[in-house]
């Protein structure tokens, strides 16, 4: 029996730099960034005002108002962006449910979110405090837990096959995606959502990630002036922290034979998937990235290739000190000599960092950039750091022929996940 | 279509080598198993904090748990207790097994421990601070405190494990997934050992107001012993506890070629969800019987196999009547031969470590040949109409037991757990 083959056959995204596929990719080829002055909440306590919010969405648009009010922003985002990934797969009835030809026992997800329903959480702590106990929402509890995105998406579309939710702080999009792989691979489904979401903008989170000092400043590193979009700036010398984001990204991934006899459009393959723990630190990632460098070579074993296949990077890229320093070590251990021929570039320098969905959405760049044939930028790069002397697409988008793409993503606690696509060759 | 278990190699069979448990009932495994068997409930009134004034003031809590006894003190500070209950309940375990973890092996080894709610606690607590006493106030571990994913990572990190580190969240159904997991990681080659597991602790005022309000909670306040008591006629709801259980899961080859000593193994199982509602199960029962069904064809036996089903059981009453069906439909005559049993009657309903409480208990029923009781069997349902092993454990043989988990949102979980010919 011959391995099943993993496809893409459908995308969705909402993110800081537009809802929707062709919007968001538009924004990340032209080098727009979506981080700007957080709208949210009053921010006049906090050092950090910026942040990659998702501008202009309107939950009603894909949830009936009382679901909305009921369920946290990152269960919005995930029924949306699962909307839209299932209707470009035309697997999407007139209904709006799943077509009614598809089976959907096996049809399931792993819809991972580094910390779920935050907001509502919050909200009814807030309303514990204020009002007492008997007016906190009976929706809060099964509405904020990580796996409720996962449980909505399933009721919204009537997926029934496995569902999880991973959560591995900023690594749960590789995970999730990669675990969905491996659910079709051993026969359990033959379609998967990998899937992310997070909505953390919260004055809390902000409490928690500026006691951390671990957020960018806003700030052009040149003249000193206020500049929201320049507070990302992954590899360039002057970096200094991440951005806090929000959002959703979500592939459709089929077994081959399921894809082709239904005519779906194989957009991708998935190839490879690796993890690995640091065992090091609750914060810091270990010295010279050693446990990415253990994950991307999992990688690369599970799919078999060698590491001069691979065309393009999208990293982790986060924009702070050591995350940008490590990575790019890891990527010279792993490569060797090719290290100097291969692209690497950090969408996070546009949408900031969307935490249990960037693996997701980085996961839908790699994917594009093979569809498309361009590679987006790291943007607000001008001051190249003397140690890091990858090749980053500074600040313009670049036409390439992509037939590998890796996507790294690494976490809070030492996770590391790492997932690999390929042009899909019959 | 499920994997073909035929194909499979024997080599890489997924055992279970040693035991944890933190729980209401005991803080070691020998002290749960035999609180367990002997029908000893852990639900008393609340002590983490005072609940005198609320709907709601019973709980089964972890009692006498000091983080000393297992972490570096500085180190403890700095984890919520739903890791630290799970970093001590991986020692045991790890102590259990015999397990050497050194530079030779610590990339061969992962970690798969779920939860429901991770540190709600931090969150909770930050957001009081926060509105207290401003933003600069709040702790700097907080954020790495409240991730789901620290109990895994800091298991992790105590004990230098390099493999795969994984959470993942399906609400009450966690626990169960972790050890389906693990046997996948076994059987496709990517670690040897998996430290596999399941943790909650969210005994805060947040999460009884909440579940209170749902409805959820059992408020025979002035009883607590006899609050949990599933499938029986006078259910009123779940009692809500902490606690935390890890196994370590090993590959047979790996075993053997350490001279461990195998418990039992990790068949099969299977997931689903129901695309139904939110909170409530569909009251067909359909995807839990999904589950049951695919669970065992998985791990590539009949039906009439499984001799027994360590049940979701919550107490609730649509629970308990749901799985009562569910088992039904997936076993059909044979349900009329099956033992089933809740240990929620006595460990209370530990949401994301629930599985894990369940995993124990089906592969200590298999070593010891003892079947726990449901406890606080008084008035007959009629539409629980199935064994329950009311009130007193019963010596039987059990070759192959299930466990069932269900969560919010409709997440279907069941493993398989099965006795290794010696």
């Amino acid at each position: 029996m011959t391995a099943r083959r993993v496809v893409v056959t459908g995308y969705g995204i909402v993110s800081p730099v537009g809802i929707g596929a062709e919007a968001s990719w538009d924004a990340l080829v032209a080098g727009r960034s979506g981080i700007d002055r957080i709208t949210l909440f009053d921010t006049a306590p906090f050092d950090v005002d910026v942040a990659g919010e998702v501008k202009d969405f309107d939950a009603t648009q894909f949830m009936d108002a009382k679901d909305v009010r009921r369920h946290d922003r990152c269960t919005h985002f995930a029924v949306a962006a699962t909307g839209e990934a299932l209707r470009h797969a035309g697997l999407l009835g007139e209904n709006g449910r799943l077509a009614g030809d598809v089976n959907a026992d096996r049809f399931g997800m792993v819809f991972g979110s580094g910390i779920g329903g935050i907001g509502l959480l919050i909200e009814g702590q807030i309303t514990l405090m204020e009002k007492g106990p008997r007016r906190v929402s009976p929706f809060m509890l099964p509405h904020m837990l990580p796996d409720s995105p996962s449980g909505k998406v399933a009721i919204d579309y009537g997926l029934r096959g496995p569902n999880m939710a991973v959560v591995s702080a900023c690594a749960t999009g590789g995970h999730a995606i990669g675990e969905a792989m491996e659910a079709i691979v051993r026969g359990q489904a033959d379609l998967m959502l990998g899937a992310g979401t997070e909505a953390p903008l919260l004055p809390l989170a902000f409490a928690g990630f500026g006691q951390m000092r671990a957020l960018g400043t806003p700030k052009d590193p040149d003249t000193g002036e206020y500049s929201p979009p320049m507070a990302s700036r992954p590899f360039d010398a002057t970096r200094d922290g991440f951005v806090v984001a929000e959002g959703s990204a979500v592939l459709v991934l089929e077994e081959l034979q399921h894809a082709l006899a239904r005519g779906a459009r194989p957009i991708a393959e998935v190839v490879g998937y690796g993890s690995s723990a640091d065992a090091y630190d609750m914060a810091a990632p270990a010295d010279r990235g050693e446990g990415n460098q253990r994950a991307m070579q999992a990688a690369l074993d599970r799919a078999g290739i060698g590491p001069e296949e691979v065309d393009y990077i999208n990293a982790h890229g986060t924009s702070t000190p050591l995350n940008d320093r490590f990575e790019t070590m890891a990527i010279r251990a792993v490569f060797g000599e090719h290290a100097d021929r291969l692209a690497v570039s950090s969408s996070k320098s546009m949408t900031g960092h969307a935490m249990g969905a960037a693996g997701a959405i980085e996961a839908f760049v790699c994917v594009k950039t093979i569809e498309s044939g361009c590679i987006p930028p790291t943007i607000n790069y001008r001051h190249p750091d003397p140690e890091l002397t990858l090749d980053y697409v500074p600040n313009e988008a670049r036409a390439a022929d992509v037939r590998v793409a890796l996507s790294n993503s690494m976490g809070l606690g030492g996770h590391n996940s790492t997932v690999i696509f390929r042009r899909y060759e019959a | 279509m499920t994997r073909n278990p035929r194909q499979r190699d024997p080599a890489r069979a997924a055992v279970v080598t040693g035991l944890g448990a933190v729980t209401p009932i005991g803080n070691d495994v020998e002290t749960f198993w035999r609180n367990l068997t002997a029908g000893v409930s852990g639900v008393g009134t609340i002590a983490s904090f005072d609940a005198s004034g609320e709907e709601v003031r019973i709980a089964a809590e972890v009692k006498g748990f000091e983080p000393r006894d297992w972490i570096d003190f500085k180190q403890a500070r700095r984890m919520s207790r739903f890791a630290q209950l799970a970093v001590a309940a991986a020692r045991q375990a790890i102590d259990d097994s015999g397990l050497e973890i050194g530079d030779h092996n610590r990339d061969d080894i992962a970690v798969v421990v779920n939860t429901g709610g991770g540190g709600l606690e931090e969150v909770a607590e930050g957001e009081v601070t926060l509105r207290d006493r401003g933003g600069n106030r709040v702790s700097p571990f907080m954020v790495p405190m409240m991730s789901p994913s620290m109990a895994a990572c800091q298991i992790s990190i105590q004990n230098g494990i390099r493999g795969p580190v994984i959470t993942s969240v399906a609400a009450c159904a966690s626990g169960v997934q972790a050890f389906m997991e693990a046997q996948r990681l076994i059987e496709r080659g990517d670690v040897e050992v998996v430290i596999a597991g399941g943790t909650e602790s969210a005994i805060v005022p947040l999460s009884f107001a909440a579940l209170a309000n749902m409805g959820a909670l059992s408020k025979r306040n002035d009883d607590p012993q006899r609050a949990s008591r599933p499938f029986d006629g006078d259910r009123d709801g779940f009692v809500f506890g902490e606690g935390a259980g890890v196994l370590v899961i090993e590959s047979a080859e790996h075993a053997a070629a350490r001279g461990a000593s195998v418990i039992a193994e990790v068949a099969g199982g299977a997931l689903t969800g129901d695309a139904f509602h939110i909170s409530a199960p569909d009251p067909s029962g359909y995807g839990a019987t999904l589950a049951m069904q695919r669970a065992i064809r998985d791990a590539g036996i009949d039906a009439e196999q499984v001799d027994y089903v360590v049940a979701h059981g919550t107490s609730t009453p649509l629970n308990d009547a749901t799985e009562t069906k569910a088992i039904r439909a997936a076993f059909g005559a044979h349900a009329d031969r099956l033992t089933v049993s809740s240990n929620k009657s006595m460990v209370g309903h530990t949401l994301g470590a629930a599985g894990a409480m369940s995993a124990l208990a089906a592969v200590l029923s298999i070593r010891h040949g003892v079947i726990p009781p449901t406890i606080n069997q008084e008035q007959r349902d009629p539409a629980c109409d199935l064994d329950y092993v009311p009130n007193v454990s019963r010596e039987a043989d059990v070759d192959v037991a299930i466990i069932n988990g269900f969560g919010f949102g409709g997440q279907n979980a069941v493993t398989v757990f099965r006795r290794v010919a010696s």
